[in-house]
């Protein structure tokens, strides 16, 4: 077991931020064919749900619990958000991010997002594409490039999304390494509660001062945008900042760094379509979008029932916690041809791999801009790569959260 | 050839997801105030602006010809 450091210890640089990676998501390998069985049996299930190692004891105390498996019903919840509230994660993450637009109903939530969403649009997101993600990916790729290997998790895909992050903070380069320790304390919140709070408590305090200078000096920089933020006269409070650039942490880095992964994960496991997409670089878009449909990064969210509710025939009581199972409605077999293959030239787009309805992510603009960006560079800087026949052969593992935790690969001299 | 198609975004329910602008950058834009709407509806395929449509997390993107809605499923 490597030693685990308290996010306040400050000894934090330097250190192998790379240890923290396996601590959430859980091993297990292919969930699939048993997601696939839950689903045909009902779209939506009662109770404990047994995955193969045996159901949670249910709690009397509390209504049973819901899980959606279905495509056309998990939609149908986050299109009802007034009878499916997100209040829900106001328990689970409430306490390590403080209230954030993702626990927010209408027509709090609706404000709230008014005021941050501008950061988030594509068009606005492009001043940031050259001089910021091309730059944070380039520096990554110059560390290796000579060698002809490398581990792309390792390398890039573990790297570029929290690099990205620190910078369209405009955090001083010199903050990056314990930046990037407190984003993986908080967001491996779940393996390690203590851990995560401290971090989240650390984070809090480095932001007070980093406001107290935006708000003195604002620059061309995200903090500055949330501090000048105003629609219909209201402002957000230091606060609600404070929140939602802790949410940015598990929201924006973990996920991205995960889709990332499985993409280039898909493509060295089908040399056609890797050979399509490095040919023809506008087929981009259609790849990202298909790798969220078949690997999600987040395979479930969640939502409580406001009112009793009837879904798909299944009667669910106020109160009760609906687990969304994201992952198993992005392979309904009665909506996708073969869904359990990774094709970027299928019909089918539609995915709820970013959510739906009014709490649909905030940064998939942001997450397809990078990870085009990142690839891109791969292809350009290294030619086209293969996986290294000598190391041992990467799997995609995790349940909450899934990706591949090795990607060897060889190219130019290496190849 | 039949009729083209009409786009009709309800601007109640548009949450300025920028999702239409995404499948479908030469018809949709996003407005100052973070709504969509359509510039060109004949500058892109019938079947991406079904794409288009369907990926409206909210359901404010309708499709329209001759005066009749037209169905966004169509298989797989
Ligand atoms: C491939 C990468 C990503 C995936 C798969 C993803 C997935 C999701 C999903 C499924 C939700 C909905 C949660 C729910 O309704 O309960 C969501 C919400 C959100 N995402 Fe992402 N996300 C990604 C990247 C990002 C990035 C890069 C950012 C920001 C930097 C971001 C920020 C957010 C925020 C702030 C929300 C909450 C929105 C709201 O509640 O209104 N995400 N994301
Ligand atoms: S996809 Fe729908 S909600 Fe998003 S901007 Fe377009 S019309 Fe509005």
């Amino acid at each position: 077991m490597t030693e685990v450091k308290s996010a306040t210890d400050p000894a934090v640089v330097p250190f192998d931020p790379f240890e923290l990676k396996d601590v959430v998501g859980g091993n297990i390998r292919d969930p699939y064919p048993r997601l696939h069985e839950l689903c045909r049996e009902s779209p939506v299930h009662t109770g404990p749900i047994d995955m193969g190692e045996g159901a949670d004891e249910p709690d009397p105390s509390r209504p049973p619990p819901v899980t959606v498996f279905g495509f056309e019903e998990v939609v149908q919840v986050l299109r009802d958000n007034e009878t499916y509230s997100s209040g829900v994660y106001t328990d689970v993450m409430g306490m390590v991010m403080g209230r954030t637009i993702l626990e927010m109903d209408e027509p709090e939530h609706r404000m709230n997002r008014a005021l941050v969403a501008p950061s988030f649009r594509s068009k606005v997101l492009e001043r940031w594409e050259e001089d910021l993600v091309a730059l944070v990916v380039n520096e990554l790729v110059d560390s290796f490039v000579d060698s002809g290997r490398a581990d792309l998790v390792r390398e890039i895909t573990f790297n570029f999304p929290v690099q990205v992050i620190a910078r369209i903070l405009g955090l001083p380069r010199s903050d990056y390494p314990k930046f990037q320790r407190w984003a993986l304390e908080i967001t491996s919140v779940a393996a390690n509660f203590e851990r995560g709070m401290a971090a989240s408590a650390a984070l809090g305090d480095y932001f007070v001062d980093v406001m107290a200078e935006r708000r003195s000096t604002p620059g061309d920089d995200l903090i500055s945008d949330l501090v000048r933020a105003e629609v219909d006269g209201e402002r957000l409070s230091d606060e609600e900042i404070y929140s939602f650039l802790r949410l940015l942490l598990p929201a924006g880095v973990e996920t991205t760094y995960r889709a990332s992964g499985s993409l280039l994960f898909a493509l060295l496991h089908d040399r056609t379509q890797f050979d399509a997409l490095f040919g023809d670089r506008a087929l981009f878009a259609q790849a990202f979008e298909e790798v969220v449909r078949w690997e999600p990064p987040v395979t479930v969210i969640l939502r409580r029932a406001a009112r009793d509710a009837e879904l798909a025939g299944v009667k669910i009581e106020q109160g009760a916690d609906i687990a969304l199972m994201i992952g198993a409605a992005n392979r309904d077999e009665r909506k996708y041809k073969d869904p359990d293959r990774f094709d970027m030239f299928r019909d089918q787009r539609q995915h709820v791999g970013f959510g739906f309805g009014v709490h649909v992510c905030l940064g998939m603009h942001l997450a397809r801009m990078e990870s085009r960006v990142a690839l891109n560079t791969l292809f350009d800087r290294l030619g086209p790569f293969t996986l290294d026949p000598q190391a041992e052969a990467p799997h995609i593992e995790g349940m909450a959260f899934r990706s591949p935790l090795s990607l060897p690969v060889v190219f130019g001299a290496g190849g | 050839m039949s009729d083209p198609l009409e786009i009709r975004i309800d601007a109640e329910r548009c949450m300025g997801s920028g999702n239409c602008v995404f499948w479908a950058p030469d018809t949709f834009d996003l407005s100052e105030d973070g709504h969509s709407v359509v510039t060109d509806p004949l500058a892109t395929d019938e079947e991406r602006l079904r794409i288009a449509a369907q990926g409206c997390p909210v359901g404010a993107i309708t499709l329209w010809r001759a005066g009749a809605e037209v169905p966004l499923e169509e298989g797989s």
